[in-house]
């Protein structure tokens, strides 16, 4: 693991378990997909990251301290979430870690959940949710449960840190990305997601409660989002925007 | 006499400008940070927004939840300013945030948008759709130049 960051244990982690990702990046889709599942589960805190690469911040809950970054589980299911937006520059590290970290504990497959930004968003009923992986394994889920595969492009941010370092351990990893608002919190995105994440592992939340809450989801991840967007430019987010040059097999 | 010879500017001064503006526009949203996003004074709120420059407009977008579409309010402060308000639905005091350990209540959405390049404002268009205004502002045209 490395030095500057700690993955700290509380509380029994299970092994062999499926592991969700809920991570500040576009429309904050993984975060609010994530902390419904987490609030519905009513999963219990069971691990916390400690980085001096984070800025001196903690959350309270319940009037105690707490990292802002923390894994929780129920049963078999983990789920690892971040309540303030991650300093570009500590990404690498950061993912690097929790992956060592997934590698230790045998993580079966791992799950992040987030959105993929699409101009037209507005003009979207329905958002569609495509599918990348780290593995054959990973594409083999993809295909055989029907969800879209991005074949070519770029990714950039968490996500795209996890699937690399999945796919040099070889850890089953898949990513789950909603069409999504780039800057703006999207919770029908997030619940397109977590029906789709339904396909591949049975998380039994009620996403017509998120749905009717859209607007105050919105309203209550204002302040994360506005921190989002200028990490967001700091690793250049845009670059997901580009068309791939010259086909490399 | 002599004519008064004025230095045309190149395409790239032009540009130059226009990144100089957007970096100046850039720093200043981001030096907002170190500001509450609320204001207890006015009971207002500050939406997050969004400025998109195309070669044909300027599009600027905000996220309202809450927002009466009825009292959404668009206008021109200065030339390269705008003020969005808009009045919620709703009163949300921080306790309904879960915040206990401040006083105070929301009502309105307020925030004032750099315009990065001259608008002509009189061929504006605005929505509102899903909670999202969406405000588009043709640009204002220089001068042409001429490829010989």
């Amino acid at each position: 693991m490395s030095e500057t960051v700690r993955i700290v244990e509380r509380r029994e982690v299970p092994t062999d378990a499926k592991m969700i990702h809920g991570l500040p990046d576009v429309g904050l889709v993984g975060v609010i997909a994530v902390s419904q599942i987490i609030s519905q589960l009513k999963m219990v805190e069971v691990a916390y990251v400690d980085s001096d690469l984070l800025p001196p911040v903690i959350v309270l809950h319940e009037g105690l301290p707490h990292s802002p970054i923390r894994i929780f589980s129920n049963d078999n299911l983990l789920a690892l979430i971040s309540e303030i937006a991650i300093p570009a520059s500590s990404l690498q590290p950061l993912m690097r870690a929790i992956v060592n970290w997934m590698d230790e504990k045998g993580v079966e497959t791992a799950i992040s959940l987030g959105g993929i930004a699409t101009p037209n968003r507005q003009n979207i009923e329905s958002p569609k949710v495509y599918g990348v992986g780290s593995n054959e394994l990973s594409l083999k889920i993809l295909r055989e449960k029907g969800i879209s595969v991005m074949e070519r492009g770029f990714l950039v941010g968490p996500q795209a840190l996890i699937l690399q370092y999945c796919a040099e351990k070889n850890i089953a990893a898949i990513s789950l990305l909603a069409q999504a608002f780039y800057n703006y919190p999207d919770p029908e995105a997030a619940a397109a997601v977590i029906d789709t994440l339904n396909q591949i592992v049975k998380v039994p939340v009620n996403v017509s409660d998120l749905l009717e809450k859209g607007e105050e989801v919105r309203l209550r991840m204002r302040d994360i989002m506005r921190r989002t967007q200028s990490e967001l430019v700091r690793m250049r987010k845009s670059q997901e925007y580009d068309i791939p040059h010259y086909y490399v097999a | 006499m002599r004519p008064i010879m004025r230095r045309r500017r190149s395409i790239f001064d032009i540009m130059r400008e226009y990144m100089e503006e957007f970096e100046r526009a850039a720093e200043e949203a981001l030096s907002a940070f170190e500001q509450p996003s609320w204001d207890l004074e006015t009971q207002s709120l500050q939406p997050l927004f969004n400025i998109s420059v195309t070669a044909e407009e300027v599009v600027i977008t905000a996220d309202l939840p809450y927002a009466d579409p009825k009292t959404l309010k668009i206008e021109s402060v200065d030339e390269d300013l705008i003020e969005i308000t808009a009045k919620m639905r709703v009163k949300l005091r921080f306790e309904d945030l879960g915040v206990s350990h401040r006083e105070g209540e929301f009502s309105s959405f307020h925030c004032r948008v750099p315009l990065p390049v001259p608008v002509d404002a009189s061929r504006a268009k605005a929505s509102f759709k899903r909670g999202i205004l969406e405000v588009r502002l043709p640009r204002r045209r220089g001068y042409k130049i001429k490829v010989e």
